[in-house]
């Protein structure tokens, strides 16, 4: 006797099941058939929108979602924070880097009659909110200037170069400009808003800032963040104006959530109907065997022994669907991997949460339609099947 | 070649108490009534029986005269509306549906008019099916071989049904209702499909497993041809037994190994 009948005389059931479904092999087939498609839809439509918001994530994340912005709040006497303030805040955010910032809007003077209204945002070090792509800042960069990709592009600048600024003034009233060298341009930057030029915080004269923002590793720390803030400072009165992406991204979130478990909704709508063909399957299958499975009560096999042999089988026809189904669905979900996330292998958790619910789904879906027609093949007495 | 020598048919499936008698099942006043189409119909109108091992029962008599519902209580596929059925006695309405399919499985063996093999199995595989569950495939295996040799089959191991003859098919459905070592075999016109000769070589094989392994066979038929084989005829008409003729039992004369 065979290694093989040795093991598989210990799982009678499933050697029974296996031969009743290559018995009716097209039959079989073409209910195995149904079950992969459905898993197909929920597999690769929940696991390619997976892949698509983790990268839609992604990209939101760079355009800043892990800072926190924080301005003087409404009820605030003076319109700018002070050293105690700053602080304050670097106290509450714990471990999270601040950087104090003011802006203000300058006229960038060219000529004589070339004037242009720019926002200049003064602060200790530019370093640590942006990167450098050309020139350098030294320690102290007094009467120096940094400006944005974009600034120095537009205006034809590089390091060395000499600019003039002066404040913004009313209609008819004249201000004194004041030169400063370029000493460098900074990178592109993905995140928005980036002022165009830079200039040192002394130059304020004053040492106030009108904004601080406070730099996370991920959006999730950004929320705490902010909460702490908000805890911190506007108990009664509204100090601060907190300003952070994070409930942008979660609402986001929420949206395509809500948009990929109604389409993988729709995928297991084609479950339904897949659970409908191996029902009509395992009934067809049942009736034609009736006095097979007389015979089988007859020799003592149980109700429970029929039942469990009929359950087996259908969870059989389920699991060849989905296991066709789970690998046609890989391919998609490797495809939408490599387009959304750059690597085939990027599978995230939910992605594979999709792929996992999908096959279960798609054999809890077989074994409920399989239980009414066992259930009636089992409670069938066998000598009303054997009468013929 | 031969079966073990210890089983004598009392060996296996005696739980509890029994009684003293060598009565394998026995029935008292049984009255069988079934209800269709808010009609009911008495199939059995009280009616004794009694079967001792190595017994062989023709049950006779005309259509729709109770033999197939004696036939299925005597199988424990159904229970009697009223009266006393004892399996070594024990009162089988008291048995619950598991404990009755449990008794079946020790204690009776089927076999049919058309068979019921499973095509899709070899002989062998047919025969070992009743065990399958059981999960000792090899012992289940050795039973079933030799089983198959009992009944002359032992070169059809591997065959599938479409491919025997009548006459082998019933036997290796025989050797089917066997592997559970039955103290009763069943037969519902176990020749009603063969002809002549293929009939005579089953009765035979009948009378072997009567004298090897004191098996009782009880057989419900049209054929008189059957009947005269059988050391007691029970001729059931209306649900009564008409008449119950005693033969002496004449497989002893035969001179088979």
């Amino acid at each position: 006797m065979s290694w093989l009948r040795r093991i598989t005389g210990r799982f009678p059931s499933i050697v029974i099941a296996r031969r009743n479904i290559s018995r009716a092999r097209t039959r079989s087939l073409l209910a195995a058939a149904a079950i992969t498609i459905g898993v197909v839809a929920i597999a690769a439509i929940g696991g390619g929108g997976a892949a698509f918001k983790e990268s839609q994530l992604d990209r939101i994340q760079e355009q800043g979602a892990t800072n926190v912005y924080v301005s003087p709040g409404f009820d605030k006497e003076e319109r700018h924070f002070d050293r105690t303030d700053l602080m304050r805040i670097e106290e509450t955010v714990g471990g999270a880097g601040i950087v104090a910032t003011e802006s203000r809007s300058m006229e960038y003077r060219l000529r004589a009659d070339h004037r242009r209204t720019i926002s200049a945002t003064y602060l200790e070090d530019p370093r640590l909110l942006y990167e450098v792509a050309a020139g350098e800042i030294p320690k102290s960069w007094r009467r120096s200037a940094v400006v944005s990709h974009e600034f120095a592009a537009d205006q034809g600048l590089e390091p060395g170069d000499r600019i003039v600024l002066a404040p913004e003034a009313d209609e008819g009233e004249q201000t004194e400009g004041r030169a400063y060298r370029v000493t460098a341009v900074l990178a592109e930057s993905a995140a928005f808003g980036v002022d165009d030029v830079f200039l040192p915080i002394e130059e304020t004269g004053d040492r106030t800032y009108s904004q601080v923002r406070i730099t996370t590793q991920s959006v999730d720390e950004a929320e705490a963040a902010a909460t702490s803030l908000r805890a911190e400072f506007n108990g009664r009165k509204d100090k601060l104006l907190v300003f952070e992406l994070t409930s942008l991204v979660r609402l986001f979130r929420s949206i395509v959530n809500g948009i990929n478990l109604f389409l993988a909704g729709l995928g297991s709508l084609s479950l339904l109907v897949a659970g409908v063909s191996i029902a009509n399957t395992m009934l067809m299958s049942v009736t034609k065997r009736r006095e097979e499975i007389g015979v089988l009560r007859a020799v003592g096999y149980s109700k429970s022994d029929i039942l469990r042999i009929l359950l087996v089988e259908a969870a059989m026809l389920g699991a060849i669907g989905a296991g066709i189904g789970i690998a046609l669905a890989l391919l998609v979900v490797l495809a939408a991997n490599a387009i959304f996330l750059g690597s085939p292998f990027a599978f995230t958790t939910e992605t594979l949460l999709y792929l996992g619910g999908a096959v279960v789904f798609g054999i809890a879906t077989s074994l409920i339609a399989g239980a009414y027609p066992a259930w009636r093949a089992a409670s069938e007495r066998p000598v009303e099947a054997l009468r013929g | 070649m031969g079966p073990d020598p210890d089983e004598d048919g009392f060996g296996t499936g005696t739980t509890g108490e029994t009684i003293p008698t060598d009565a394998i099942i026995r029935g008292t006043d049984v009255v069988k009534e079934y209800e269709t189409g808010g009609q009911v119909v008495r199939a059995l109108k009280g009616v004794d029986f009694e079967i001792a091992p190595s017994d062989f029962v023709a049950v006779v008599g005309p259509s729709g005269s109770g033999k197939s519902t004696l036939l299925n209580l005597l199988g424990l596929l159904d229970v009697a509306t009223s009266g006393d059925v004892r399996l070594r006695g024990e009162d089988v309405s008291t048995f619950t549906d598991r404990e009755q399919t449990r008794k079946r499985k020790e204690t009776i063996g089927f076999v049919f008019q058309s068979f019921y093999l499973i095509p899709t199995l070899t002989a062998l595989e047919n025969v070992e099916m009743p065990r399958m569950l059981d999960r000792t495939p090899t012992k289940t295996r050795e039973r079933a071989t030799q089983l198959l040799e009992r009944v002359g089959l032992g070169d059809r191991l591997d065959h599938y049904p479409d491919e025997l003859s009548g006459g082998q098919k019933q036997r290796v459905a025989i050797a089917r209702s066997l592997i559970n070592d039955p103290d009763i075999l069943l037969a519902d016109e176990p020749t009603g499909n063969l002809d002549r000769d293929t009939g005579d070589q089953i009765l035979d094989l009948f009378d072997e497993l009567r004298r090897d392994e004191n098996v009782a066979v009880v057989t419900v038929t049209h054929d008189d041809y059957v009947a005269e084989a059988a050391d007691r005829v029970v001729t059931l008409i209306d649900g009564r037994i008409r008449e119950t003729e005693s033969r002496r039992a004449n497989f002893e004369e035969d001179a088979e190994p």
